[in-house]
């Protein structure tokens, strides 16, 4: 089974790539560079942190990283001072490539990431996490300057190990095991094997992430993994067990819609594959329903799930990262 | 090879210019400072911050770094010459039980977490003062010994550094005990203290006993309490009782058959806190006959009272590398690791690196800014001692 050896291959521990001076050195040798995008919005409680850890370690001390920049979405508190203040690129994703006109979502924020920052590979990490250590980054990297086969690697954070002669879950979320995982089994069961297809944290070469549309909206994590699977095949990916991670936990009302969206995206691919036809446009209204005084009331949440073309399509960001092959005059 | 630095030659203008010099290995320390108050270190429990520091000394390259028989972090850093033998030391154990949330918040100004004064910074420091040195270009003549103490607070009784100093192949010359907050704060003396417990139980029904027994342990300590009050304690020698801690009880309705106090003695005489503890003493067994508990008194901790004098010429070059920096001096006295040096004859005094708080109504805190500062205060006295201006006579 291909996915089994895949599984098998391209499945690592964060502490096969401890010798970050051997990472430092062969991606000087490769003369790769690697950006750290860390999308925000509101996260003055653990921006800080992220930023002071990761910059001391990969930056200052250890030359893995070549350049750290939050991207925002419009916070309305501390984050962007923070994140200036230890010493990250701070860029408003609204002030970016603004003739393509405004949306909002992270997913646009990871997009622009490869206009702004200047990375062959790009890293992202969320920007919420409690817990963080260098591990976040270099075991993402590691697979990339290991192998030039691999392309894009995906962070999972519990080891399906045997343990006292049972299998512990994968530890996928809630949205992942009832949602991402059927839908992959029934139409890319070998994407199936990526333990945790909605981590927030993955590293991509440019090369490919500029080929790929995306999604601004939650689908993004999905719509990246199905689009290189396309392109590129299963053996593109890896996968890299970074053990705990610490976050806000979401309330099952809002991965509801997080659900909605994801499926949004999910239903575009498979109709563009020609796997599925559907007769009518889908709606981009998700209902919700509260109880109020006894009473129920529905709820409508508009879930716009618009894709943003892919970034080697955009003109200006030809023009910046590939001049050479611009028509003269 | 490099030629030995003429003894006395301080390059004070140098020490004034060491805030800004350091400014690139910020983030390295404050990356530290946080990776340490995540891990939580209850006394007795401080095994991964010791890896944590070992595993920077032996990243820094130092030629000796490992745990002792004590479970102290250990590292050295050799010298040119190897005459003197300098000690930075921190107490890496905490209040705080693993249970609680380590979680630690960076701000732009300030690192918000438990424990982060006291004494995650004072760790931090220590475990990267080799890149400190090196970031400054500065060779030291004498040996440098880092040292990450376990077993220090509460309980645990110094047990960590007193192991360590009880244990040494070599002499130690001078001491420098790093404590996050407050910067300023010079400690040279060091106040003889004894904590203790008093443990109130009420017999049980079933015990045989001819007398009537109390049957609330909250209200017998209430009586051991208001005699410990009463004890006249003189203000000169200095001499103070606090009672810091009480436990007793877990609902409204029922009486509790246990309770504890937890009191410390301070004083510039250790006479005066054997004849407290005495009377203490003398207290909690009268109590515990005349309303028929098991009251009993523990004393745990106790460290000695003395200091060198303000005219030592470490105090005076502490001083100066204060003017030198700005600082504001804040004479007291210490309750810290310093004790155990000063008992043994090892010159030395307790440094604040930060302005901050630890608190009561507010998460413990330390302010960024003044921290390289600190930094630099620490790397001045070094420097001092280095070149000899510290030795007496």
């Amino acid at each position: 089974m291909k996915a089994e050896r895949w599984l098998e291959e391209r499945t690592f521990h964060h502490s096969n790539f401890w010798d970050i001076k051997w990472l430092v050195e062969e991606k000087q040798r490769q003369g790769l560079t690697i950006s750290l995008c860390l999308p925000t919005l509101n996260e003055e409680k653990t921006i800080g942190q992220e930023i002071v850890i990761l910059k001391a370690e990969l930056f200052d001390r250890y030359p893995l990283l070549d350049e750290i920049a939050v991207i925002d979405s419009g916070s309305t508190d501390k984050t962007c001072e923070i994140a200036r203040s230890f010493g990250a690129d701070v860029y408003i994703a609204s002030e970016c490539l603004p003739e393509l006109g405004q949306r909002k979502g992270k997913g646009e924020n990871l997009w622009k990431a490869l206009y702004l920052l200047k990375g062959d590979i790009i890293v992202y990490v969320d920007a919420d996490i409690k817990n963080i250590h260098p591990r976040f980054v270099y075991g993402l990297v590691g697979p990339l300057i290991q192998d030039p086969e691999v392309h894009y690697v995906k962070a999972f954070y519990d080891r399906p190990i045997a343990y006292s002669g049972v299998l512990r879950p994968t530890g996928g979320g809630r949205v992942t095991e009832i949602l991402i995982r059927p839908l992959f089994s029934l139409f890319y069961p070998e994407l199936a094997a990526i333990l945790q297809p909605l981590s927030g944290e993955y590293a991509g070469r440019r090369s490919i992430l500029e080929q790929i549309p995306f999604p601004v909206g939650y689908g993004v994590e999905t719509a990246m993994l199905i689009d290189i699977y396309q392109k590129l095949g299963l053996y593109a990916f890896a996968q890299t067990d970074l053990d705990q991670r610490v976050h806000r936990n979401q309330e099952t009302i809002a991965l509801g819609r997080m659900a909605f969206g994801i499926l949004r995206t999910f239903m575009t691919r498979l109709e563009r594959e020609q796997i599925i036809e559907l007769r009518s446009e889908l709606p981009n209204i998700m209902r919700q329903y509260e109880v109020s005084e006894g009473t129920y009331r529905q709820v409508r949440h508009t879930i716009e799930e618009c894709e943003r073309q892919p970034m080697i399509e955009v003109e200006a960001y030809r023009e910046k990262f590939y001049p050479e092959a611009q028509p003269v005059g | 090879m490099t030629a030995p630095v003429a003894e006395a030659q301080i390059p004070w203008e140098s020490v004034a210019g060491f805030p800004e010099a350091l400014k690139p290995l910020r983030e390295r320390l404050l990356a530290n400072l946080v990776m340490i108050a995540q891990i939580p270190a209850p006394t007795g429990e401080e095994a991964r911050r010791v890896r944590f520091l070992l595993d920077r000394f032996v990243e820094a390259g130092l030629s000796d770094a490992a745990a002792d028989d004590a479970g102290n972090a250990v590292g050295r850093l050799t010298g040119r010459r190897g005459n003197r033998a300098i000690m930075l030391v921190s107490h890496l154990d905490t209040i705080f039980p693993a249970t609680r949330s380590h979680e630690v918040t960076v701000e732009a100004d300030r690192v918000i977490g438990p424990g982060v004064g006291d004494n995650a910074l004072g760790a931090a420091i220590v475990s990267l003062m080799p890149a400190v040195l090196e970031h400054l270009d500065i060779q030291l003549d004498s040996d440098l010994i880092l040292l990450g103490t376990t077993n220090s607070l509460g309980r645990g009784n110094h047990a960590g550094i007193r192991f360590f100093l009880d244990h040494l192949p070599d002499q130690v010359h001078y001491g420098i005990c790093v404590e996050g907050m407050q910067l300023g704060r010079i400690n040279y003396f060091s106040i003889g203290t004894a904590r203790a417990d008093v443990t109130c139980d009420v017999r049980q029904n079933m015990e045989p006993s001819r007398s009537y027994g109390s049957e609330s342990a909250l209200v017998v300590l209430n009586h051991i309490m208001n005699r410990i009050l009463s004890i006249a304690t003189p203000s000169r020698p200095f001499t103070r009782i606090k009672m810091g801690r009480l436990r007793a009880g877990v609902a409204y309705d029922v009486e509790p058959d246990h309770a504890e106090l937890g009191l410390e003695i301070v004083s510039h005489s250790d006479e005066m806190i054997e004849q407290i503890c005495r009377q203490i003493h003398e207290i909690v067994s009268e109590m515990s006959a005349r309303h028929a508990v098991d009251a009993n008194l523990d004393v745990f901790f106790t460290t000695q009272a003395g200091g060198i004098p303000f005219a030592h010429p470490l105090v005076q070059n502490v001083l100066q590398v204060m003017t030198e920096l700005g600082i504001e001096p804040d004479q007291g006295h210490s309750p810290s690791e310093l004790s155990e040096l000063i008992t043994r004859g090892i010159p030395a005094v307790t440094l604040g690196i930060t302005r901050g708080g630890k608190g009561r109504k507010y998460p413990d805190y330390v302010m960024i800014e003044p921290i390289l500062t600190g930094v630099a205060q620490l790397v001045g006295v070094v420097l001092a001692i280095d070149r000899g201006v510290c030795d007496e006579g």
